[in-house]
């Protein structure tokens, strides 16, 4: 593994770090404007990411000033007259996406927002919470009906890869779903207890 | 418009020994024809019992089953079974049997046995189907001898033969290999979209689900759905849960 130099692992920091990561794999295959970037980014993530353009801008802002990619103004290729900025690696990229690759993920907070519900509510709420993981569970489903189904054809890395983001999707929202599920299965045996 | 298959307020249960378990609890779902509905439960969900009710394999302990707007359930055992033979094929990877000595065109053309065809039309027609399903190469091979994935489409191939307009998948492909199990379902998606046949396939695998048109989750009784597309979102009441009634 290489060595973690903190000065090269900076940019690795804050929850924008995936969306980095992926735009410096981006920038190695081809450079690009912002909006093709985030297009290209979209494409490959998929719905559930709901990559924001702006986003987009600001992240390639902050690698640029870490010096893993370089903007030049040039020309646009349908309108000669004006420019807009694209985005280059520079020698530092490759050697950083290997870098992120190699590191251990983040622990991260799962579904907040219920479990902050579920740890002050009263026992009168057992049916507002009940609605909250029915709603959560049905937007899970659609969540995962935004996925683009595989073609069951695809040979290449890039296939396989995408394939495994796909993957990946899945197996986070079935286990939301299960625990969505659980957790209703509990409040519905007490309440069935109770009377 | 008359939906292709609809479950009313259907509650199936049953008798462990020490008290009655509900497996379904009075669950409504709409299916229209050629769409395509994928249902998500883990082991023990209920899935299996919504499927076989839905493929009309089973009855229900109360609630109204109808399918093409007639209710299975009031139909005498004939006409369900000739309705079953017609309209609605069920597979499931479980339930995989073979004769011995039998080979995969005489397992497919037999399942045609009630369709009046000589047996020479079964015998095409299989072997149509099982082109279709791109198994045509294993056709005089004798079943026993078949890999897991050339069973899957085999038994495909014989769900289709009769041209069913609802297919019930439970579990299909419980296959090794992650890429033959995604062409498969590609095939299936493929197949049921070129043919306008219905879907209603469930899986504790997400991935099996892809690409289909509305999902369905299931557990305690109680199914969840995106309800899209003219599938009507089932109702989450509980019996024992009243106040809730009709909320999502």
């Amino acid at each position: 593994m290489a060595s973690l130099n903190p000065e090269k692992t900076r940019w690795m920091r804050g929850p924008s770090t995936p969306l980095r990561g992926a735009l410096l794999g981006l920038l190695l295959e081809r450079p690009g404007h912002g909006g093709d970037l985030a297009n290209r980014l979209a494409a490959r993530l998929g719905e559930t990411w709901r990559v924001d353009t702006n986003d987009v801008y600001r992240l390639l802002e902050q690698l640029e000033k870490t010096g893993l990619a370089v903007s030049r103004d040039e020309p646009k290729r349908n309108n000669h007259r004006r420019t807009h900025l694209v985005y280059y690696p520079t020698e530092e990229t490759s050697e950083a996406l290997t870098l992120w690759m190699e590191t251990l993920l983040p622990r991260e907070p799962v579904r907040l927002g219920l479990q902050a519900k579920l740890s002050v509510a009263r026992e009168e709420d057992a049916h507002r919470l009940l609605q909250a993981l029915r709603a959560y569970e049905r937007e899970c489903l659609l969540l995962a009906q935004l996925v683009g189904p595989t073609d069951g054809r695809g040979r290449s890395w890039a296939a396989l890869c995408m394939d495994c983001t796909r993957d990946a999707v899945y197996a986070q929202l079935e286990s939301e779903i299960e625990w969505a599920q659980r957790t209703r299965r509990r409040i519905n045996e007490f309440l069935e207890h109770r009377g | 418009m008359t939906p292709l298959l609809s479950l009313v307020n259907v509650s199936k249960g049953y008798n462990d020994g020490a008290r009655e378990v509900l497996v379904l609890d009075r669950v409504c779902l709409e299916l229209d024809a050629g769409i395509t509905v994928g249902v998500y439960g883990t082991r023990r969900s209920g899935k299996s019992t919504l499927l076989r009710l839905a493929a009309g394999i089973a009855l229900p302990d109360t609630g109204a089953i109808h399918f093409d707007g007639r209710n299975i359930a009031k139909m005498s055992s004939r006409e369900r079974g000739r309705l079953l033979r017609s309209q609605i094929a069920f597979m499931s990877a479980a339930d995989w049997r073979a004769n011995p000595g039998e080979s995969v065109a005489e397992h497919v053309a037999t399942s045609l046995g009630s369709e009046g065809l000589t047996l020479r039309e079964a015998r095409r027609r299989a072997m149509r189907v099982l082109d279709l399903v791109d198994a045509g190469s294993v056709a005089e091979e004798l079943t026993s001898s078949l890999s897991l994935t050339e069973r899957a489409r085999v038994m495909l191939a014989r769900a289709l033969a009769r041209e069913p307009r609802l297919l019930v998948l439970d579990e299909p492909a419980l296959l090794p290999s992650l890429g033959d199990r995604d062409r498969f379902y590609a095939l299936l998606r493929d197949t049921a979209q070129q043919r306008g046949i219905a879907l209603l396939m469930a899986s504790e695998e997400m991935t099996a689900l892809q690409g289909l048109g509305v999902f369905v989750s299931i557990a305690d009784g109680e199914l969840v759905s995106t309800g899209s597309l003219g599938t009507v979102v089932p109702l989450p009441g509980r019996r024992r849960l009243g106040a809730e009634r009709g909320g999502q």
